[in-house]
This record gives C-alpha cells, structure tokens and sequence, in this order.
C-alpha cells in the first residue's frame, strides 16, 4: 500500500543489478502501487537494459483493526495462498517493509525452508513511522526474518536482535 | 481539492505547511525543505502516527500543535529556528545487503 510501497522503492533505488529479476507481491486491493512499481523499473530499464521484474498479487491477509480471531483465519488463507507463489519462484532474498500483505508470504518462505525445499533470506525493514512501537507485522517477523531493520535508536534498544543504519529511505 | 495524485507541485510553490501527521505528508514536505507544521488529531488517529510526528518535533524538524492551539502556534512561530532535514541514506542499506550476500 501506498506509504509501504514509497519506502520500498527507496530501498530499492541503490541496488546494483544483481538483485534481479525483481518479483513483487502485491494485496489483490492495492490500486496504487501498481503505477509506482511500473514507474520505478521503467526508470531502471533505461539504465539496466536487461532489468527484469513481475508482479503478482495475493488476498490481503488483514484489514485494519480486523478482530484477533478472524485475523488468524484470513492469514491462515492468505499463507496458504502464498505457498504456490513462494514455491514458484523460489527467492533467494524477500525484502519487506511492514504492510500485512508481507506476513503471509515470509511464512510461506519460512516454511519452505523448514521442509529444505528453498532457503530464502528474509530481510524486513521496519517504516521510518516507526520510532518507539513496531507494528504488527514487525512483532511477529522479529522471529522469522533473518535480519531485521529499524530506522530509529530507540527500536534498537528495545529489540537488540534489529539491525540499525540509521534513516533509510 | 480533495484528491490529488501528487501534491509535489503545490509543495513547491509553497512557503508553509500545515498538515496531519501522516508520514508521507510529513517527510514528502521535509524533503522538500518547506517549514511544516504538523496537527494532531487526537480523535481521527491511530497512536503510531503520532510517534513518527513527535520525534520529528523533538528533533527540531517540525512544528507540532493540535486544532486548538493552531492558530496560537502560526502567531507565535519562529520558522528559522527548525533545523533543515538531513535525506535517508538508501545507500547504507544496499551496502548492508551487499554485505550480506558477499558482493562486496
């Protein structure tokens, strides 16, 4: 979504080419990132002419201030969902930023990794939003990413596992 | 306007800000270097918003009131006083990434 979509593209703009082809998953309700994502690679294709990327989309896994129960259920859906997806295109980095959407398909990576099908590293950048709180995203993926980004000191105290450069995007 | 795809135009052509706390508002008119002055509203918000706004504050970035101290806020500002926005540093992190996977 939107302000999640701005941030990752800003991560992604100092990537040399080897971060290719870039596969990028969206929530099946997102209107507007399609438009920021193509605008982004057609910006990089008149630099890296062989750049490559696509884009899919998965059922949104939360709505906001969705109840605890039926959360669990449409994550449950939405992890089910990604697995096909995960299985096809095999990453070997995922590169997240917080929406809800992201949840589901680490999972799915995570758990292919359980059953040695695909090792994929899982790397998770927390919004600059975020200066004191992770978001819900960010507390269950502290667990199962393998580096976890923060963009403010105060997170880094609290969560010392975390990674902090500093301001990112 | 309710609605507009970009607000970058009107950001340019302004010499003050005045907005809800929401980051994309927030960081799009610091990078600008336009002088912001951010409203809380209490009723409206989620609380992680407001985190994101007092450290900017807090910072010296910005100007912080909510709907009732507002017009106090524009009679009494002091705009030279807010110090100018340092840009992210995307660099650090494809660095870091590199790093990583051994591309270094």
């Amino acid at each position: 979504t939107g302000g999640h979509t701005t941030e990752i593209l800003r991560l992604l703009s100092c990537l040399s080419e080897s971060y290719s082809p870039r596969h990028y998953v969206l929530a099946d309700s997102d209107k507007m990132s399609e438009a920021k994502i193509r605008s982004f690679e057609q910006k990089r294709a008149e630099t890296f002419s062989k750049s490559q990327f696509s884009l899919d989309r998965i059922p949104r896994s939360r709505e906001v201030r969705q109840s605890w129960i039926s959360s669990v259920l449409t994550t449950l859906y939405s992890i089910l969902y990604s697995l096909p997806l995960t299985y096809k295109r095999k990453p070997d980095l995922i590169l997240c930023n917080g929406p809800g959407t992201c949840v589901p398909v680490c999972l799915s990576a995570f758990l292919l990794g359980l059953l040695r099908i695909k090792r994929t590293i899982i790397v998770y950048v927390e919004s600059i939003c975020r200066v004191e709180t992770l978001s819900l995203s960010g507390k269950i993926l502290y667990y199962f990413s393998d580096y976890f980004i923060v963009q403010w000191p105060d997170l880094k105290k609290k969560y010392p596992k975390s990674v902090y450069l500093g301001r990112i995007v | 306007f309710r609605f507009k795809d970009s607000l970058a135009e009107d950001l340019q052509g302004a010499d003050l800000v005045i907005s809800h706390a929401g980051a994309g508002s927030c960081l799009e008119t610091l990078e600008k270097g336009k002088p912001l002055i951010v409203v809380i509203n209490d009723k409206l918000m989620d609380n992680h918003q407001l985190e994101l706004a007092r450290q900017l504050h807090r910072d010296g970035y910005v100007l912080y009131c909510d709907c009732s101290t507002l017009v106090e806020t524009l009679q009494s500002m002091d705009l030279p006083a807010l110090k100018p926005f340092p840009p992210g540093q995307p660099e650090k992190f494809a660095s870091f990434l590199d790093k990583v996977f051994g591309l270094q």
